[in-house]
């Protein structure tokens, strides 16, 4: 039997870059992986979607990369790339055969360094019509495309960092500018406010030393400011929040949140397990009382991996063309109200399902360095990716129900009815 | 300190070694393929069964059932209800998943290595004992009416099913929906589940394939204990011919109302996954659709901002499988996004590739190829194709000496066989009164009007 054995080479340079370097010599691939700690929490009024905006324009050249080259010459020299915006964070990452390593390190590190130089308002107005046709297609022109929008509204209090998408709004799109681009740039994008992960087929002292000489002349920025808005929220929600919509929807479905402890609190582990035994699976309570008896077509539940103040555990449930969507939200609500009382078998399948998963998301070197650099930036602790499995483990049955006690069973929910409108219907 | 000379990218190191994972072969009495591929990264395995049950044989009034038969297993076995085996499955830590396409079923499965033994069984015992309650079929049929329903109203699953049947001559089974149609779909029962699966069901021509840290041996044991008194083949199949509808270009449009984007289709039959000279055919969609720097990326997204993204690709099948340029645009600029795709395509064709492009496209297939075999699902999958189409045990090992071999004259001619800029059907998902006075505009080919 193999084990999971992995090592961490560990090194902070004098911009305040942290950096990982995680040996694996078992194929000729390398990850590298940058975690920045900006996210849509960190836009401000009037500037929703920038951050993602800003992510688009990571690829659009810098001082010594012309544009369309980070991707061309990834792309040549065999490897994947791309990138994400999400509510806490902004990644970036490349797998490449591992001879290629010094050119994910200039790519990242020039556009690290020196990417305000080659802005041009050209480019930023092409990137803003590639994000705008971003959004129309895969939010506005498409059944339930609002849900995030509408969810988080109900879910986080006015002013809250979490309450605005991260695909942002058209207006705000609209008046980004250039100067914006600088700003943002200057505030975040700086060695100080991020994890460089290199994953794979290297030797830990020579991975060290190129990310020394590619990254080490970057400045350190100043600190990253506090977050605009206020992230005190009261976890649970003190009253439940409730909305219905008619739309161009096919089925009738319920979208419900839930505000619980944030991923770094030590609470958060007792949450997973609940909403495995809840919607994890076929032998989970969404599947077998709800889906396999016919009430609901499809069922999910899980918690997003928030870290400020509070996170959000998700349930979606969609029925079927007769079904009343009231009807189907109190089905859910009985749902949640039996975890208070689950089976010690339920939560050892729970475990057992997200060991595995777990187990198996470390296989791809891209998603490992992933959660390298998130347990680095979150917890500081690298090793947590395989240390996350004994949280999960030391969740007992009382702590589950007294997670669901909290959290789930209660008035802490804001929840999303569709309803699909009678011409569709 | 020194600053790093970053004027012009960097060398790379030498090449190191890459060779496809060793497969160990077998087969049972019965026929049943058993390839196995030891993986000692991390104590993990994956399983893929593969049933030559696809629903490219099907005739249009059984459309869908191979899907729904699929779909149902999960319904119980002679031994277990569907709740006890989903609870076996998951007890055990267990994932299991049938997916069913034009060309097979495979029930894949991963687990922790050492659960193995307990989880194949249980995938045995659905495959081979499945029980079809009339309950649990009428669940999942329930399901599936309502999966066909929710892509009549999802812009991008309609313009894609449009787009098939605009490709495809009537009867051609590529030209329907995967899943089938309500009519199709409405009637099918517990007994024609069972005498799908009687039929369907047999070890002739599937395999069974297991990746990861597990030894050949015992894989071999273990399976011949599971499937050694599964027998039979299923009915013969010939593969779709995949005729075109129309040898001549045109535009359908469906009309949404109100969209703010148009979801666009434009192909025509393809070549199927046994053609020859597969790989100067890869490399040639590559060049033009294939990555992010592809020229119908670079124009429609980089220059124009007109999309998100725009793909163009052929749906490799046993027969030839739809090529098509698959985006999403901007309501106002569709006319012209429709003008710039087939522009880009009429002077692909014309002119080839450049020297350039197919020597960018080849080094990055044959340096992504080792890429996507990093995880024991992906070289399960892999080495599962090789019977999902038939092709010689030795495909992968070649491959990227085949990809690196591909010439700009062999890309060229392969792009003027597959990619015919003169046949295309051009699908339109979106507000016809916006779209259709430009599209007409066009001159590309007549321009028809549809409501979903």
């Amino acid at each position: 039997m193999s084990r999971i054995d992995f090592t961490f080479h560990r090194h902070t340079l004098e911009n305040g870059l942290r950096v990982v370097v995680a040996p694996d010599a078992s194929r000729p691939v390398v990850a590298v992986n940058l975690w920045y700690g900006v996210g849509s929490r960190n836009e401000r009024r009037g500037r929703t979607g920038f951050a993602h905006l800003f992510e688009h324009m990571m690829f659009q050249g810098s001082a010594h990369v012309p544009k369309n080259q980070h991707f061309e010459l990834v792309e040549r020299a065999g490897g994947s790339l791309n990138a994400s915006t999400w509510f806490d964070r902004t990644n970036y990452f490349e797998t490449l055969p591992s001879h290629h390593l010094d050119l994910a390190l200039w790519l990242e590190s020039d556009r690290m360094g020196w990417m305000v130089q080659a802005m041009t308002q050209e480019k930023l107005d092409n990137q803003r019509d590639v994000v705008k046709n971003e959004k129309r297609e895969r939010y506005d022109n498409r059944p339930y495309g609002d849900w995030q929008e509408r969810l988080q509204r109900m879910v986080w209090p006015e002013d809250h960092p979490y309450r605005h998408t991260v695909i942002g709004s058209m207006e705000d799109l609209d008046a980004a500018t250039l100067e914006d681009v600088a700003d943002f740039f200057n505030t975040f994008y700086v060695p100080n406010n991020a994890v460089l992960t290199v994953a794979g087929d290297v030797d830990p002292d020579d991975a060290l030393r190129r990310v020394e000489h590619w990254f080490g002349e970057i400045h350190r920025g100043a600190a990253v400011p506090e977050l605009p808005g206020d992230t005190a929220a009261s976890i649970p929600m003190s009253a439940p929040v409730v909305d219905e919509v008619e739309a161009d929807v096919p089925l009738p479905r319920v979208m419900m949140g839930f505000r619980i402890p944030a991923y770094t609190d030590p609470g958060f582990a007792a949450l997973e397990v609940a909403g495995s035994v809840l919607g994890a699976g076929r032998a989970s309570r969404l599947y077998r009382n709800l889906v396999r008896t016919g009430v609901a077509r499809d069922a999910f539940s899980y918690p997003f991996p928030l870290v400020s103040g509070a996170s959000i555990l998700l349930v979606g449930v969609t029925g079927f063309p007769e079904s009343d969507p009231g009807e189907l939200a109190e089905a859910v609500r009985h749902q949640l109200r039996g975890l208070v009382q689950v089976e010690e078998s339920e939560v050892a399948r729970g475990l057992a399902l997200e060991e595995a998963r777990l187990v198996r998301a470390l296989e791809g070197l891209g998603e490992r360095a992933d959660r390298i650099s998130m347990s680095t930036m979150l917890f500081d602790r690298p090793e947590r990716i395989t240390e996350e499995l004994e949280d999960l483990r030391a969740v007992s049955l009382a702590d589950v129900h007294d997670a669901a006690d909290r959290f789930l069973a209660t008035e802490n929910h804001a929840t999303l009815l569709y309803r699909p409108n009678e011409a569709t219907a | 300190m020194s600053g790093a000379n970053r004027t012009t990218p960097p060398k790379a190191g030498p090449l190191r070694d890459f060779a496809f994972p060793t497969v160990v072969r077998s087969r049972l009495d019965t026929g049943l393929a058993v390839d196995v591929v030891p993986i000692h990264h991390l104590p993990v395995a994956t399983a893929f069964l593969v049933i030559p049950a696809g629903e490219d044989t099907l005739s249009e009034e059984r459309a869908g059932i191979a899907v729904l038969a699929g779909d149902a297993l999960e319904g119980g076995t002679r031994r277990r209800s569907g709740v006890e085996l989903a609870e076996a499955l998951e007890t055990i830590g267990a994932d299991l998943d049938v997916g069913t396409g034009w060309n097979a079923t495979t029930v894949s499965l991963s687990c922790l290595a050492d659960r193995l033994d307990e989880a194949l069984g249980l995938l045995g015992e659905m495959v081979l004992e499945p029980a079809f309650p009339e309950a649990e079929v009428a669940r999942t049929r329930g399901q599936h009416l309502a999966r066909i329903q929710q892509r009549s109203m999802d812009p991008g699953a309609l313009a894609s099913d449009r787009a098939a049947r605009e490709i495809y001559a009537p009867g051609e089974p590529y030209g329907r929906p995967l899943l089938g149609s309500l009519e199709s779909v409405a009637d099918m029962g517990r007994d024609s589940l069972i005498g799908f699966a009687e039929s369907y069901y047999r070890p002739e021509g599937g395999g069974l394939v297991v990746a990861g840290d597990v030894d050949p041996d015992e894989v071999r044991a273990l399976a011949a204990g599971i499937f050694g008194g599964w027998e039979g083949a299923p009915p013969v199949r010939s593969s779709p011919k995949g005729v075109a509808r129309s040898l001549e270009r045109r535009i359908v449009v469906v009309d949404r109302p109100g969209s703010v984007q148009s979801e666009l289709r434009m192909g025509h039959p393809g070549a199927p996954r046994n053609v020859p000279r597969y790989e100067s055919l890869v490399v040639a969609t590559a060049v033009l659709g294939g990555t992010f720097s592809s020229r119908l990326n670079l124009n429609l997204r980089e220059k124009h901002g007109f999309t998100y993204g725009v793909r163009s690709r052929i749906a490799y099948r046993r027969g030839p499988g739809p090529f098509s340029v698959v985006t999403a645009v901007d309501t106002a600029v569709t006319a012209r996004a429709v003008q710039e795709a087939v522009g880009e395509m009429e002077r692909y064709v014309r002119d080839g590739p450049t020297k350039e492009e197919v020597a960018s496209a080849r080094d990055y297939l044959a340096g992504i190829f080792p890429l996507r075999l990093e995880t024991t699902g992906q070289v399960a999958a892999r080495v599962a194709e090789l019977r999902v189409y038939d092709l010689p045990d030795d495909t992968w090992a070649g491959h990227r000496e085949r990809i690196r071999a591909v010439t700009r004259r062999a890309a060229t001619e392969a792009a003027r066989e597959h990619i015919r800029p003169g046949e295309l059907a051009i699908t339109v998902v979106g507000d016809a009164a916006a779209v259709v006075p430009e599209l007409e505009g066009l001159d590309l080919g007549p321009v028809e009007v549809h409501t979903p």
